[in-house]
């Protein structure tokens, strides 16, 4: 009887631990997402240009990434682009898919991958992060991407390689639960 | 080969198992997501690395070269004297960058703000003018390389946990869940039959009383 009752606490543990490692991984993942996205007009004038993550860390983001984004964009064009660009990978690990709020992010990523892209329409947001508080000129990540730009791997490594601080990859439930063969088994 | 995992045959148990699997099978998604991206950073940052290494020789040599062209036409005594006055901090910005959770340094050379280099322009030649350019030039490649190489070792570091994670998930954790709720379920469907069985006979006993 009392063996009984220890094995089922070491049980009852041990799922607790695995519960708190597994959603601690999900945490851990999208730790590096902003709190909130800056306009390239802004960051260019700032001394050193940088954002809040969610952990409260920040994220520097390069001078010369900007520079160049400045030197393809005009000034309005400047005050459109949110940056750090959110890249979600999907559900097969083929393609990827930049969340964007207008046509700017679209005009950087073709002048970069040197191709135009087709317009696509999200459904729904992927994910949905605190609003951000604060100055006006910070704009919350939730409810504003309406479009997405689907590009593939051997594409995502370009852009990276170009855009390094200035993109930031997102994690999100959905492309978790997207894959049929993960629903089947929840089911 | 899965074990069992000891748990009391209950429905409740049998829900909670199932409840676990599904977040296992959701973590391991995105676990290995994120083991792709720091493969994909991970080779992107080692090509990078071997560019900014080959570079840097490059560079390191032709400013030696330089410099030994400007010692030879000053003297080594005169162009020390005016390097002497050249001395000035290195300002270098740094930060950290997150790479689908790996937080990797940032740095970044701030460029000098005073247009003179500090020698006298009357003592000196185009010599140093330009041995001056290509070694400001060498340090911008060293501070590049520097991040890279920090940034592929903590890439490797983490690959290496990620890959750990994945497959303790993918050999561990989710069979030994599956085996389980294959167990209770089988289980409980025995008992289904068993209960049935039984009424059947008693029913049969109830019909032969009357």
């Amino acid at each position: 009887m009392a063996a009984q009752y220890w094995e089922e606490e070491r049980q009852s543990r041990y799922d607790s631990m695995l519960k708190g490692y597994l959603s601690g991984e999900l945490r851990l993942v999208n730790a590096g997402l902003p709190r909130s996205q800056k306009t390239l007009a802004l960051l260019l004038r700032e001394e050193s240009p940088h954002v809040m993550c969610q952990d409260g860390s920040t994220q520097l983001i390069k001078r010369k990434e900007l520079d160049y984004l400045a030197s393809i964009l005009d000034a309005s064009e400047q005050d459109a682009l949110l940056l750090p660009m959110l890249m979600e990978l999907g559900g097969d690990q083929s393609q990827v898919t930049i969340l964007c709020a207008g046509q700017v992010e679209r005009k950087v990523i073709s002048i970069i991958l040197d191709m135009p892209l087709p317009r696509e329409q999200q459904a729904s947001p992927a994910f949905a992060l605190p609003p951000a508080s604060g100055s006006s000129t910070k704009i919350p990540v939730s409810s504003r991407m309406g479009e997405t730009i689907t590009i593939y791997r051997p594409q995502l490594a370009l852009v990276r390689k170009r855009l390094k601080t200035t993109t930031q990859y997102v994690f999100s439930q959905r492309s978790a639960t997207r894959d049929p063969s993960l629903t089947n088994s929840i089911e | 080969m899965p074990q069992l995992i000891k748990v009391r045959p209950t429905k409740i148990e049998l829900v909670k198992l199932k409840r676990r699997l599904a977040l296992a099978q959701r973590v391991q998604k995105i676990v290995k997501d994120r083991l792709s991206i720091l493969t994909m950073e991970f080779l992107q940052t080692a090509k990078e690395t071997v560019e900014a290494k080959r570079s840097l020789l490059d560079e390191i040599s032709q400013m030696y070269r330089a410099l030994s062209v400007a010692a030879g036409y000053h003297g080594y005594v005169a162009l020390e004297k005016e390097l002497l006055a050249s001395e000035a901090d290195v300002a270098v910005t740094a930060g950290l960058r997150n790479v689908a959770g790996v937080r990797i340094p940032s740095l970044e050379l701030k460029e000098p703000a005073r247009t003179m280099r500090g020698y006298g322009l009357l003592e000196t030649s185009s010599f140093v003018d330009h041995s001056a350019k290509l070694a400001q030039k060498a340090l911008k490649a060293i501070i590049e390389l520097s991040e890279l190489q920090r940034g592929l070792e903590l890439l490797g570091m983490e690959i290496s946990r990620t890959k750990r994670i994945t497959n303790a998930l993918e050999y561990i954790i989710i069979p030994n869940l599956q085996a389980t709720i294959h167990y209770l379920t089988m289980k409980f469907e025995e008992r289904d039959r068993e209960e049935k069985a039984r009424l059947k006979r008693v029913k049969v006993l109830l019909a032969r009383k009357e």
